[in-house]
């Protein structure tokens, strides 16, 4: 159900966005050559039922990166690329089409990040219900810091099937990086935290000091 | 103030015979000429003289200094504060400045799906730095990093919404440098890498 409402927001929300808005936030942010072809591919990408933030950021950190238009238009195709591989490896994993947008941008973020595919359908399909943002981030992380995919993949599901939270699955990822910083091997590492799933160390909170600076940037993007 | 019966007092004194004494009084009589009898009689034990006493309280050792100043600790003690009304209020004024103060300095009331994300550069020779991502649209100069103490290291801390951000420092309005302290990469497609920041709700 909450999928479904989910999905008629992001629809009422997505439709209307390319007409005049995404040429709204484009305008003067990218060379004006460029907008045609971004916006199209922008609106391709609503029709598809695909996320249109990533792409509009993509054009607009071309734009603020002084790149050229072609290459910003390279770059926003190729990002939608992206984005129907990740509907694709969702749905090949058992995702019901339509799928969530959220999901897609996740799933992306992992191939981006380095993640083999293979590897990402076997995490999506063993974490059958979605969000899987923090998991697909955890197994990159511990791939990132060279820990073997599958084994990283491994204790992520682990952790999921032996209750952890999925907003503390960050937490089993720096368990184990933090016991690699201790001299352990990165076999060893895995398995001392997977002895302790699903228990783990308190995660580190903001403290006062570090709130007391903080500020809001003027129109903050929502993820 | 209870007043006693003429009689009783004529009977304590042995001027009232006790059998003289009406039967109601007869129980007072007897109780007031026992606590009488018991003050009178000598205390117990032998009787120690003045001097003895005193010299016995000399002969006793001192109390060690812990001993004295735990019974400086417990012992009730006056203390006499004379302060004039005038200066009381500027103290209660100089009390309620802080507490606002401190306060305001708490920082902004984090939502339900904010967090706090942290950036930190080390840019020595650097005018000017400045955060720019997804978080803002990628637009320069709307996040300033501060280094306050002029140590080449930079810093601001943001309240963004709950998700996963790229981000690149802009290092004197030109330099494009991703963080180095932050071990999240990703290419971006134009030749360069951004980093990552996943920001994690605060209240969980």
């Amino acid at each position: 159900m909450k999928r479904w409402v989910g999905l008629a927001l992001s629809a009422c929300l997505a439709l209307p966005l390319p007409a005049q808005s995404v040429r709204g936030r484009l305008e003067g942010r990218i060379p004006s050559t460029a907008i045609p072809a971004v916006d199209s591919l922008i609106q391709f990408a609503a029709q598809e039922g695909l996320p249109t933030e990533p792409l509009i950021q993509k054009a607009l950190e071309g734009g603020a990166k002084h790149v050229a238009g072609p290459r910003i238009v390279a770059a926003v195709q190729l990002s939608l690329g992206q984005l129907r591989d990740a509907r694709d490896l969702l749905v090949r994993a058992g995702d019901q089409p339509p799928v969530l947008p959220a999901e897609m941008t996740t799933v992306a973020w992992a191939l981006r990040r380095g993640l083999p595919a293979p590897l990402v359908e076997r995490v999506v399909a063993a974490l059958a219900r979605p969000p899987r943002g923090a998991a697909m981030h955890a197994v990159a992380d511990l791939v990132a810091h060279g820990f073997d995919p599958d084994s990283a993949a491994n204790l992520i599901i682990d952790a999921v099937h032996d209750g952890v939270p999925r907003e503390r699955l960050l937490d089993v990822s720096t368990a184990a990086l933090q016991q690699v910083q201790r001299g352990r091997t990165r076999p060893e590492a895995l398995a001392i935290v997977r002895r302790q799933l699903p228990n783990l160390p308190a995660p580190a909170r903001p403290t006062r000091g570090n709130v007391a600076g903080a500020r809001r940037p003027a129109a903050p993007v929502p993820p | 103030m209870n007043v006693i019966d003429q009689r009783i007092h004529q009977a304590l004194d042995g001027e009232l015979a006790a059998e003289a004494v009406p039967a109601e009084l007869r129980h007072a009589v007897a109780r007031l000429a026992a606590a009488a009898a018991l003050l009178a009689a000598p205390p117990p034990g032998p009787a120690a003289s003045l001097e003895s006493r005193v010299m016995a309280e000399i002969r006793r050792p001192a109390p060690s200094r812990a001993r004295r100043v735990m019974r400086w600790l417990v012992t009730p003690h006056s203390i006499i504060l004379r302060v004039r009304p005038a200066w009381s209020v500027a103290f209660a004024a100089v009390v309620a400045t802080l507490t606002l103060f401190t306060a305001g300095d708490q920082g902004p009331e984090l939502g339900e799906h904010e967090g706090i994300a942290q950036f930190v550069g080390r840019f020595p020779e650097a005018q000017s730095v400045h955060v720019v991502g997804t978080f803002n649209d990628w637009r320069p100069g709307s996040i300033a990093l501060e280094d306050q103490d002029h140590d080449g290291v930079w810093r601001a801390t943001v309240v963004l919404p709950a998700g996963t951000y790229e981000y690149m420092f802009v290092v004197d309005g030109e330099r494009w440098v991703p963080d180095h302290l932050e071990e999240r990469l990703v290419a971006d497609d134009f030749g360069r890498e951004n980093s990552i920041v996943i920001v994690r709700p605060a209240r969980r």
